[in-house]
């Protein structure tokens, strides 16, 4: 025995002044690490449903349900992931793919229950002692799984696009669409905010395949205007996209142009499919608008027989006659008019409905020759500020210009003009007469004026930007007060107060000017584009007190019906002016029509 | 009623009497208006005009029971100054032609043009008066036709701007 093996045992007496290994109370004393990926927690505020956590989970762990308190509204479905820990492997995908970044994971991981069935728990409704935990699992700031930029969009720079009505935007290439597609999480919010309910999540999951077949005949499903709504639709689904909440959203409308651009014309009507057979029944629409010429399209479909009643020359509505080529071209338009009446429905172009002895169509011709008749004559009148000096010659209303324009008729476009109004109407005349001032003159001087600020313009914002681009001066914050006419007549401008806010504590319309803050915008035409309004002497002094109204609009039910029973009404007259909503409208409006005609046919 | 001369409206100074006889006057004259243009406009615009027509009955109800309280007999004698744009109500009486068949759009600038034309009446006669029942009564119409003009531009903006186009 060595000296060593006699010590041995003793220097083991050493680790007794060591600190312990072991934890004395491991249940409370060992928290997880900095990040660990623990317990799940949920910000409520952020939270918008979109289920993009539920859709990448591998195991299946989470399920998005409703939760009493939340309810659906744009850009949020109201549900709620809720997450089984008999399932979660803890990999932090949902925490990664978070489109709001609302998904946590706390650093707490002791968690005991006698019941199984409490591990199926919704972090943030199902409150918990980690809710309000600092350290755990969150996405860094930085990492995406998905890009947050759009890709752009290639278009025509200002300089090359003004002296002209070309179209300033181009489309995407098939593998610009692509990565644009691939952004898309498929949540399916802009669905519900859709007014069509359009399934975009659908056609655009078509983009990212490659089958663009399938895409066209998804679009055709809820709307038979995609070649305008895929350029000028107001593209509402694009504010409540997941994605925005950490960039830019999806470019949905881009991506459904895309779709209609990849499939020839010829094709079309092999992937809509042939309209049912002929019923025999008799539907006469007035007014060849997206409302109008939606219903019509799909009451053919069903085998009816439609025709659509137009005053003007040519179909489209407010889609043709008031908004700029450079915009929307009319062949663009022509292709979803084609297939419209590819489906059997007959537009009488240059006839105006009226009432007996007025027009080329009495109401009550179409009433007894028809067995249903629907209004969708839009609001073709503009309105005017009626200021004084607005009933001079050169005081001119946007709506009439903007129809001259696409009529053909040659604009004598004066070298400065004043533009009234912040929407898109006066957007839309403003960059047009800039082009014929090019053309016609070489220089460019149009201003615009409106109550608004620029922050609270009704124009979109692109439709701004671009104004700007070319050489709009843009004038926010002013209220017209008259227009300057000198001694001999001849009109000098417009005078402006400077307006100090548009609305009362309580948001409504009491306009309160400057007075000391007075402008005169020289013109010599000023063009009103403040509103426009539907043309009612059409229905005649009969019908007019026959029919129910609601505040100046065309009584109608949930379903477009009017008081009279043979009359449905669509569209901008009884909804107020919007492409998609008129579209939405006329899907809505034909489904009642063919229900009460079918039930017709059933009595008889 | 006594109807107020010319001379009489020329004064410097009124009594409240005078003033209250002027208002119910100016609503009275604005509701047979109303009344009379119900049938000339197109049932779209014609809930319009009944509520001018409605809300002028109101107020002329409401002056003329002020006018019979006995409460008020004594203060009804009171002399204020005339206000500044006394003239501008009291023009208000004589009624304008807007035509055989005017639109909404005349008939809310008429509609706008009372309400202010009264608003700032009444405004004025609170700011001439004492602090007492009056002055109270006098922001109470001021307030009264505030609210109704309020409602009207709300109605105009939403009428004659739609929506942005």
């Amino acid at each position: 025995m060595s000296i060593r093996d006699v010590l041995s045992p003793f220097s083991a007496w050493k680790n007794l002044f060591r600190d312990p290994v072991t934890i004395v109370d491991p249940l409370n004393d060992r928290p997880g690490s900095e990040r660990y990926r623990g317990f799940h927690q949920n910000d409520m505020e952020k939270c918008i449903g979109c289920g993009t956590c539920e859709v990448i989970c591998q195991n299946g762990a989470i399920d998005m349900l409703s939760v009493e308190g939340v309810p659906a509204q744009q850009g949020d479905s109201g549900l709620r992931p809720r997450i089984d820990y008999g399932r979660c492997c803890w990999c932090a995908l949902c925490v990664d793919v978070c489109m709001t970044g609302s998904l946590t994971m706390s650093n707490e991981y002791k968690w005991v229950e006698s019941d199984p069935d409490l591990f199926r728990f919704t972090p943030g409704v199902d409150k918990k002692h980690w809710d309000q935990a600092e350290l755990g699992y969150q996405r860094h700031g930085d990492k995406h799984l998905m890009s947050r930029e759009r890709v752009d969009m290639p278009e025509l720079e200002p300089e090359s696009r003004i002296d002209s009505f070309v179209e300033i935007v181009d489309g995407y290439s098939i593998e610009a669409a692509k990565l644009e597609a691939d952004r898309c999480v498929s949540c399916g919010l802009c669905i519900a905010t859709c007014p069509a309910h359009m399934s975009i999540p659908d056609y655009i999951e078509a983009v990212r395949d490659g089958d663009y077949e399938r895409g066209m005949k998804l679009l055709y499903e809820t709307n038979p205007f995609s070649e305008v709504c895929g350029r000028i639709c107001t593209h509402r689904c694009e504010t409540t996209c997941a994605a925005r909440h950490e960039g830019d959203p999806i470019a949905i409308r881009w991506l459904k142009r895309h779709i209609i651009e990849q499939v020839p014309f010829e094709n079309l009507l092999e992937i809509i499919g042939k309209p049912q057979p002929a019923t025999g029944k008799k539907v006469a629409v007035i007014g060849a608008g997206p409302a109008g010429l939606t219903a019509a399209y799909d009451l053919a479909r069903k085998g009816h027989e439609v025709v659509v009643y137009e005053a003007k020359a040519a179909a489209g509505g407010m889609t043709r006659y008031g908004i700029p080529e450079y915009r929307l071209p009319y062949e663009a338009l022509d292709k979803d008019i084609a297939v419209i009446t590819s489906m059997g429905v007959e537009i009488k172009y240059n006839t105006r409905v009226g009432p007996k002895g007025v027009g080329d169509i009495a109401m009550q011709t179409l009433q007894q020759e028809n067995d249903a008749v629907l209004l969708a004559v839009g609001i073709q009148l503009g309105r005017s500020t009626r200021i004084p000096g607005s009933d001079h010659p050169q005081v001119v209303k946007a709506v009439d210009l903007l129809h001259d324009i696409t009529a053909g008729e040659t604009l004598k476009v004066p070298k400065s003009m004043v533009v009234i109004g912040g929407g898109n109407v006066a957007m839309d005349i403003a960059r047009s007469m800039a082009r014929f001032q090019l053309q016609q003159h070489g220089k460019i001087q149009v201003t615009l004026t409106a109550l608004e600020d620029r922050d609270h313009f009704l124009a979109d914002a692109t439709e701004v930007k671009e104004s700007l681009e070319e050489q709009i001066e843009i004038l926010d914050s002013r209220g017209p007060q008259s227009c300057e006419i000198d001694d001999k007549g001849k009109l000098l401008g417009l005078k402006t107060w400077k307006v100090l806010s548009i609305f009362d504590e309580e948001h409504r319309f009491a306009p309160k000017y400057d007075q000391q803050d007075e402008q005169i915008h020289r013109g010599e035409m000023i063009i009103e584009a403040i509103g426009q309004m539907m043309d009612v002497k059409l229905l005649g002094d009969e019908l007019t007190e026959t029919l129910e109204w609601n505040r100046g609009r065309i009584e109608i039910d949930e379903n477009g019906r009017t008081s009279e029973n043979w009359l449905w009404s669509a569209g901008d007259c009884v909804k107020g002016p919007d492409v998609i909503t008129a579209v939405a409208d006329g899907h809505r409006v034909a489904e009642s029509i063919d229900n009460v005609i079918n039930k017709q046919e059933a009595k008889a | 009623m006594s109807k107020i001369s010319g001379h009489d409206r020329l004064k410097s100074k009124v009594s409240l009497k005078e003033i209250l006889e002027v208002a119910i006057e100016f609503e009275q004259t604005a509701r047979d208006f109303y009344a009379d243009l119900i049938p000339k406009v197109g049932k779209n615009i014609r809930y319009l005009v009944e509520e001018l027509a409605e809300e002028e009955q109101e107020h002329y109800d409401l002056f003329s029971q002020m006018a019979q309280r006995d409460d008020l007999e004594q203060q009804l004698k009171t002399e204020v100054d005339r206000p500044v744009n006394d003239h501008k109500f009291s023009d208000c009486v004589h009624l304008p032609d807007l035509g055989d068949a005017p639109d909404d759009q005349t008939v809310l600038q008429y509609a706008l043009m009372r309400e202010h034309a009264a608003m700032e009446q009444y405004h004025s006669l609170a700011k001439s008066t004492p602090p007492g029942p009056i002055h109270e009564l006098f922001l109470f119409l001021a307030n009264e036709e505030t609210k109704h003009k309020n409602e009207l531009e709300k109605i105009y903006y939403e009428t004659v701007h739609s929506g942005g186009v």
